[in-house]
């Protein structure tokens, strides 16, 4: 293909010459350019190798619907699959062909195309269904599965976008001639408009051909230029240029993806991409039409194009991809080609038209015979033929003659279509046309209006009418727009899918989709064996898979099928078509959701004093916790928490425990609200006292634990687990508002604004006494599970003693700003007692010694507080509360419930572990019986040896008797089953 | 995604908003005798009706508050919310769009691109 630059362009800066590489070779091409028609430019016909039978493939289109041309961009983190129709070049761009080895002109794998016989539709699913579990290792999975594809995954990279939101009365997709239109209509209205177009230039088709010659007696060029003054001017409406609207979902909601680097490199750092959501009142769809292919052997050579994009490439990038090219049509589309070619000093080299001659509008037949331009009516081209790229091509004329062109380009039109992608995104309806035979909108389910060829008018004529009609709803002044056409105004089809081939041969082959090397055959064939519906026959051949989505071939496909079924294509129907519109990168979708933003970190007031004593953290919820604390960097987890827990029990430690939910709940009947809440009872409780309350769910399970604090009837203040605080509020909530309005009581979180230091240990009434030395923490003034209020050096703090590790123990509530320096200070103070922090895991061996339950760890939504052994905390007496009714469903008053029980290894040496299940026999032979599993599991350096809790079924009655627990070898140990607890359990310590 | 019409705070995104379920579902009374298959049906047992349905929500991330409304579980539409204290809106005041026999309503059901 020999291509030529056209004089002057309004679009291209021939003054300006940009200098890129591609496949390692450099080449130059002008401002403005996209990497097509920069490599058209470059007489570069071939871009790359298609997907499956690796056979050479050149520049189909001038646009997004782009299904070959697609590459790698080397110089941005080797972003694949690129189209390069859309792409713009820069100073220094590096770009790749895709899917080929070694290079692209002799590719390894081209050897696809000798086997194609057998890659026919349904390969993949026939061939790795086969025989040998070895074949899917050693051939389909490196070989067969590798060989097909596109580009390579790109490199590592941060890319960063913005969301931004819209609010808006009227969006109208696409700045072409009706979109301009239309904004022009609400300029300086009521309305808030945005008008979105994916080009950096509006106007549409006012650019992109040479098929209108004036409007209101203007050229074309000076009233876009006018009217787009106009619109700018206008307060009431935004433009947003280099935007593609990817999605239209329900309510009038849409997703449109702005690309802020066009035509330069993105810098790293800054934003490179933008992503709107919009919310709109109404959606004007303008978005035009696409136009598409015809099927014929070998309709996939380089140097074949759609006739609009010869044109394009013309009209926007001052190129002529070829200086002859041979036109093939059936249909008036391509008229207006002939005739920019004829206006350029260019002569189409044949027009072959399927259409009769008295079909063909009168004034292209007068342009081609003034020409001289060879014509070829009611006829067909039966196949296109050359070495990688076009050479010459085989036409039947209307004698039935084959006449054979040589030539080096060929341009298609097999029809327009209206882009209703975004319509039938939106859940509008289709239906066919018979005389366009194309798809048109019929149906909208959202407020959506269509104008121009997006609502399938393919004429001009009734321009303004249409317009005024379908936008008369609104408060805007009618348009009055005249209109003249360089070429005929009637839109005019023949029925034409695709053309069989001269000879049969297993070899020749009909494309119907082009991304996805989908054959006519491949239709064929699925529908001989039963695909015939469309989603289907879609899903078993691969047709309009791709990233493209078939937009040039789709309705093609649809056609054919409609042909060999003998039914209206209405019947055939179109496969549902989702979005995106076009492919968008996951980095614009996270927009700023990602790295540190992804899931945000809660950090307790104390974290950073953590950071400098060694804390090794764990998640618990989005909060960082200090899991252990190393003494030194050789000290293992195990060593850390055997000391940190050793020191509890001998001295005493200090754990940040800010992280637990707390919630106040006041309010005149809030006794009654947290009697329905938990299942404790507290209205015998006294003021300044403090109880371990159990939330249930409905169904009578165990949601969540905590302590309460009573300071009157009509407030408390409840601590919940850190995982559970955002869900227990939630529940009390929505049981105030739903269930027990009556009562008044309002609740709210004060989690983050008291942080909550937890000691204990035999030592820590010595430590409190210098810390606080105005309190007296006498068993007499200051007994177990009560609070007091004090005041310390200013700051209000609350001072509770209640223990979860069985030691005697302290928790003190401090506002969160105060709590850094009162952490220091007890930290000073402790120092001559042997206070040492300790970590959650340590917390958790000591609550488990004690026999303490963690919700979540210990149970798992289907264990009852009875089958924990917490029946004493069930308020009997009580008429109602949570789950109360559920404790005596006959499923939960079965007697083999899994129950909480204690686990030691019969022999003290052995080990057990989390997660194994307890069973009775040593020997394991399946199916095995299993009576329940190892909930919580620790080496406990207190007693010398592994314990555990388990849940297992009617537990409770096999206390005092062995079992086996399984390990992860598959062997078994023996075990004994023991009530759940293993120290101090007759509470010495813990009130001492 | 829905624009949720919150009786208390107007029209926000329903990324706002949490679903809870059908909505008057009366909770049986405490204090009285329930039995086993009454209580049961309460907990467990809810409609999932095809078309015109109440419905439960809560402004999480707004007012925190409960309100209920009816929404076409066809075409996701939200027809009216209401408070939790006004009276449920009789169902024949609105026109559901399930026509067709398998309960697919003609346009929005998103399971057909053509006009039958």
């Amino acid at each position: 293909m020999k291509s030529i630059n056209l004089k002057e362009n309004q679009f291209i800066q021939f003054h300006q010459k940009i200098s890129f590489k591609f496949d390692g070779v450099k080449y130059f091409g002008y401002k403005g350019d996209t990497i097509a028609s920069a490599l058209l430019r470059n007489n570069i016909s071939i871009v790359g190798r298609s997907f499956k039978y690796h056979r050479p493939r050149g520049i189909y289109t001038c646009g997004i619907e782009e299904p070959n041309a697609l590459v790698q961009i080397i110089s941005e983190y080797s972003e694949p699959n690129t189209r390069a129709t859309i792409k713009k070049i820069y100073e220094g761009m590096e770009i790749e062909s895709q899917n080929r080895w070694p290079s692209l002109e002799n590719d390894f794998g081209s050897i696809n195309n000798l086997f194609s016989p057998i890659f026919t539709a349904g390969f993949y699913y026939k061939t790795f269904m086969g025989p040998h579990k070895k074949f899917w290792k050693n051939l389909y999975e490196p070989l067969i599965r590798r060989a097909a594809g596109l580009g390579k995954p790109p490199k590592d990279f941060k890319g960063i976008s913005n969301h931004i939101h819209h609010n808006v009365d009227i969006t109208i997709i696409g700045g072409g001639l009706n979109g301009l239109l239309a904004a022009k209509s609400f300029i300086n209205s009521n309305y808030d408009v945005l008008l979105i177009d994916f080009e950096e230039q509006l106007g549409g088709i006012i650019n992109n051909s040479n098929k209108i010659s004036s409007i209101d007696n203007k050229e074309p060029k000076d009233w876009l230029k006018e009217t787009i003054q106009e619109i700018e001017d206008s307060k009431n409406i935004k433009i947003l240029k280099n935007t593609l609207v990817t999605t239209y979902n329900y309510i009038n909601h849409l997703i449109a993806i702005e690309d802020r680097f066009v035509g330069s490199k993105p810098i790293e750092g800054k934003v490179n991409s933008t992503l709107h959501k919009i919310r709109t009142g109404h959606t004007i769809l303008c978005n035009g039409h696409i136009e598409r292919f015809l099927s014929f052997q070998n309709n996939d050579l380089p140097g074949i194009m759609l006739s609009s994009s010869f044109e394009k490439y013309m009209c926007r990038y001052g190129l002529a991809p070829s200086k002859e090219p041979v036109i093939f049509s059936n249909n008036s589309n391509s008229n207006s080609l002939v005739y920019s070619l004829i206006k350029a000093g260019l002569k189409p080299k044949a027009y072959i038209d399927s259409r009769s001659g008295e079909e063909i509008e009168p004034n292209l037949f007068d342009l081609i015979r003034k020409n001289d331009v060879p014509l070829y009516t009611n006829s067909q081209i039966k196949g296109a033929f050359g070495n990688k790229k076009i050479e010459k091509i085989l036409v039947e004329d209307s004698s039935g003659a084959l006449n054979e062109i040589k030539c080096d380009c060929l341009c298609l039109s097999g029809g327009i279509n209206p882009d209703v992608h975004l319509f039938t995104q939106s859940k509008g309806l289709l239906d066919w046309d018979e005389k366009d035979l194309t798809y048109k909108p019929s149906k909208p389910f959202q407020p959506t209006i269509t104008l121009g060829s997006a609502s399938g008018q393919f004429n001009f004529d009734n321009l303004n009418s249409d317009i005024n009609e379908k936008l008369k709803t609104f408060k805007v002044k009618k348009l009055d727009v005249k209109l003249e056409l360089n070429t005929n105004a009637k839109y005019n089809i023949e029925k034409l899918w695709e053309v069989s081939p001269q000879k049969k041969s297993l070899w020749a082959k009909s494309f119907i989709d082009l991304q996805n090397d989908v054959t006519t055959k491949d239709i064929r064939q699925a529908i001989t064996e039963g695909f015939d519906r469309i989603e289907h026959l879609k899903r078993y051949t691969t047709n309009s898979m791709g990233t493209d989505q078939g937009k040039i071939s789709s309705i093609n496909a649809l056609g054919i099928v409609s042909d060999l079924l003998d039914k209206k294509v209405n019947e055939v129907g179109t496969t549902i078509y989702r979005p995106p519109y076009a492919p968008l990168s996951f980095s614009a979708i996270a927009g700023r959701n990602c790295y540190e933003f992804y899931d945000p970190e809660r950090k307790s007031p104390i974290h950073n004093w953590h950071l400098k004593n060694g804390a090794i953290f764990e998640d618990v919820g989005q909060w960082k916790r200090p899991w252990y604390f190393q003494i030194n960097k050789d000290e293992s987890m195990h060593d850390a928490v055997q000391r940190e827990s050793k020191n509890v029990r001998e001295n005493a430690g200090i754990l940040d425990g800010s992280t637990l939910g707390k919630i106040e709940i006041k309010g005149e009947d809030a006794l009654e609200f947290m009697n329905l809440i938990y299942t404790n009872s507290f209205t015998k409780m006294k003021q300044g006292s403090a109880r371990y309350a159990l939330m249930l769910g409905e169904d009578g399970m165990v949601k969540d634990d905590g302590i309460i604090c009573k300071i009157s009837d009509q407030h408390f203040i409840a601590t919940t687990t850190t995982g559970g605080a955002a869900t227990v509020l939630g529940c009390m909530e929505e049981y105030a508002q739903t269930e027990w309005p009556n009562l008044k009581v309002f609740m709210n979180s004060i989690t983050e604004q008291y942080a909550t230091f937890n000691i204990s240990g035999p030592k820590t009434r010595e430590i409190m006494k210098k810390a606080f030395p105005n309190i007296n923490f006498s068993n007499e003034e200051f007994p177990f599970m009560t609070f007091q209020f004090h005041e310390f050096n200013g700051v209000p703090i609350r001072i509770l003693r209640a223990s979860f590790t069985g030691e005697l123990g302290y928790e003190i509530y401090i506002p969160s700003n105060s709590a850094p320096k009162i952490w220091d200070n007890i930290q000073s103070f402790g120092k001559e007692f042997g206070l040492a922090p300790y970590g959650t895991e340590a917390m958790h061996l000591l609550r488990a010694e004690k026999g303490y339950i963690i919700v979540g760890q210990d149970t798992d939504g289907s264990i009852t507080p009875i089958d924990l052994g917490l029946s004493w905390m069930i308020g009997k007496s009580k008429k109602d509360f949570l789950g109360k009714r559920s404790l005596t469903r006959s499923d939960t008053i079965r007697e083999d419930r899994k129950q909480l029980v204690g686990i030691i290894p019969s022999n003290k040496a052995d080990k057990l572990e989390e997660g194994q299940h307890i069973i009775l026999d040593k020997e394991i032979k399946s199916p095995v019986p299993m009576l329940g599993h190892i909930t919580s599991c620790y080496y406990s350096s207190t007693l010398g040896h592994d314990f555990a809790l388990a849940v297992i079924k009617n537990g409770h009655s096999m206390i005092g008797t062995k079992a086996y627990a399984s390990t992860s070898s598959m062997s078994t140990t023996g075990v004994d089953i023991v009530k759940p607890v293993f120290y101090d359990a007759d509470n010495k310590r813990l009130v001492s | 995604m829905l624009i949720i019409n919150c009786p208390y705070c107007g029209p926000r995104d329903q990324s706002e908003f949490s679903n809870g379920g059908e909505a008057h579902v009366k909770r049986p009374d405490g204090s009285k005798e329930i039995g086993d298959r009454e209580w049961g049906e309460y907990v467990f047992i809810r409609a999932n009706p095809k078309g015109l349905f109440y419905e439960r929500w809560v402004h999480t991330h707004g007012c925190r508050k409960w309100f209920n409304c009816v929404r076409d579980t066809s075409t996701d539409e939200i027809l009216v919310t209401y408070k939790l204290d006004e009276k449920k809106p009789n169902l024949n005041n609105f026109k559901s769009v399930v026509k067709t026999p398998s309960g697919e309503p003609e346009v929005g059901s998103g399971n057909f691109t053509v006009e039958k």
